[in-house]
């Protein structure tokens, strides 16, 4: 069941970021979806902060970052991509399975990770600041992941 | 000395060999296609793609430079920041080679090796210095107290400069690469939108995201107010504001550090309004100004080749043993 909440700040969504790190484990998928400006990176940094990992930077020319955490966070971006073939070159699954892994414009790798949680950040009308925070959860153990998030946070509901 | 180089860190594979501070060949295979099928024009990011240009660039820089493998006296490869599988390739067949001729090896950070770009060719910049590394994934400020002592003075929290013109770009419409698209339309433009300066306070450190966002934002509300987009405007708004920021922190950087000339380098350095900038920053506080040239901004292996040679001079060789670190920080550590 997709869930929803809504980020008032920048710092809000780092903070959303960080008590979904808590929760994740070797091996979990995490995609970003959202257009430029939304705050994926920002979502990022929360969430590698939550696995106790710190020195987050858009990896959208460098495509994957990997930081130090209390398991090893790998942070993809296929924003430069445009060639499915390009993306499976990168071997995300092999290469990052030792640890989390977090892809923003991850759409050329769906196929690749069948069994994910999407969280999508959406701009809402008449508040720069606000975000939209969907998770999409696909597969059971995500399902999990989301329904914690759920009791977890205290933000107010939509 | 005459340095061979490799770098495989991301898209490009190159190669290139250096005498000392004379570049003798810089090859890049994404620049090759005319001469080789290497398949396009893609980001060489699969360590397999790496693979199938390496050889024949090999073959090809020693054939152009009219040189044998044998009288190479240093084998440099990038050590990192990068891809795994693609550091990997340019590293263990340098470390290959330099076992087989019987040469020392030296691995070298990608970054640092752009600011290096700027000791090829004659007269170049006597320390101390400022350099600014500006690219599609980097944003730095390095100090050199000497040519082989750099301190890292700041980077970006998070977007790179390149990717805020790239990403500015695609907001606006505007055709790949942003960078150059960016600069074209800004020319056309007058910089009269307010948007904030891509840097943290107190800090030499940057922040690009922020000003994305904001750019973002103004976009959605000229749209909402159904205007016509002032695209050049907008463009010329955008990059006053990196240009900027940059600018800011490099003056900043230079009060503090007194150098004796500022630096450019990386694939953003080829942007005119940041380049006229920094020059007239440093004629203002009385200092030299360079760039490297287009060809040594974007990636490449003499940089690499020259980077190498120089920590060859100050730590010696690197052990065969060295592996890649793709999330390699600064400064690089010299193995013991």
């Amino acid at each position: 069941m997709p869930w929803r909440v809504r980020s008032g700040s920048p710092a809000e969504t780092v903070l959303f970021g960080c008590r979904l790190g808590r929760l994740l484990a070797c091996g979990d998928v995490v995609f970003l979806h959202g257009p430029l400006g939304a705050g994926k990176t920002r979502l990022v940094e929360g969430i590698a902060r939550g696995l106790g990992a710190a020195g987050v930077r858009s990896p959208s020319f460098t495509l994957l970052h990997s930081y130090r955490g209390r398991l090893p966070v790998y942070h993809a971006d296929l924003y430069r991509l445009t060639d499915p073939d390009e993306a499976a070159a990168l071997n995300l699954s092999e290469v990052t399975a030792d640890g989390v892994l977090l892809v923003e414009w991850p759409e050329l790798v769906e196929v690749e990770f069948p069994a994910r949680l999407s969280v999508c950040l959406s701009f809402m009308a008449g508040d720069e600041d606000a975000r939209l925070l969907t998770l999409v959860p696909r597969g059971e153990r995500y399902e999990a992941i989301t329904r914690a998030m759920e009791e977890r946070f205290a933000g107010p509901r939509i | 000395m005459l340095a061979l180089g490799i770098e495989s860190s991301c898209d490009e594979t190159a190669v290139a060999l250096v005498e000392e501070r004379r570049v003798l060949v810089n090859l890049i295979a994404s620049q090759f296609e005319a001469h080789r099928p290497f398949g396009g024009v893609v980001p060489e990011l699969a360590a397999r793609m790496h693979l199938e240009a390496l050889r024949p660039l090999l073959t090809a820089a020693f054939a152009e430079a009219g040189v044998a493998p044998a009288k190479v006296d240093l084998v440099c490869a990038t050590r990192g920041p990068g891809l795994i599988g693609a550091l990997l390739v340019g590293f263990s067949a340098a470390k290959a080679m330099a076992w087989a001729l019987g040469k020392p090896f030296v691995g070298v950070n990608h970054v640092v090796a752009h600011i290096y770009a700027n000791f090829l060719g004659e007269n170049p910049p006597v320390p101390p210095l400022l350099c600014l590394v500006v690219s599609g994934g980097h944003t730095d400020l390095f100090s050199l107290t000497a040519e082989e002592e750099l301190r890292h003075l700041g980077g970006t929290r998070d977007d790179a400069a390149g990717e805020c013109l790239d990403k500015a770009a695609r907001l606006l419409g505007l055709r790949y690469p942003g960078g150059p698209a960016v600069e074209e339309a800004a020319r056309r433009g007058e910089p009269r939108f307010p948007l904030p300066r891509p840097v943290i306070e107190g800090s030499l450190e940057f922040s690009f995201s922020g000003l994305k966002t904001a750019l973002a934002n103004l976009i959605q509300r000229l749209t909402a107010e159904k205007k016509e987009l002032p695209v050049p405007d907008l463009a010329a708004s955008l990059q006053r504001a990196v240009v900027e920021g940059l600018v800011a922190k490099l003056e900043a950087a230079a009060m503090i550090y007194r150098p004796r000339a500022l630096l450019l380098a990386g694939g953003v350095a080829a942007n005119g309004l940041l380049r006229r900038e920094v020059a007239a920053l440093a004629t203002r506080l009385g200092m030299e100004f360079y760039v490297p040239p287009p060809a040594l901004c974007t990636d490449n292996a003499a940089m690499v080749a020259y980077a190498g040679l120089s920590r060859y001079r100050r730590y010696g060789a690197d052990p065969l043993t060295a592996g890649v670190d793709p999330a390699l920080d600064f400064p690089l550590p010299p193995w013991g």
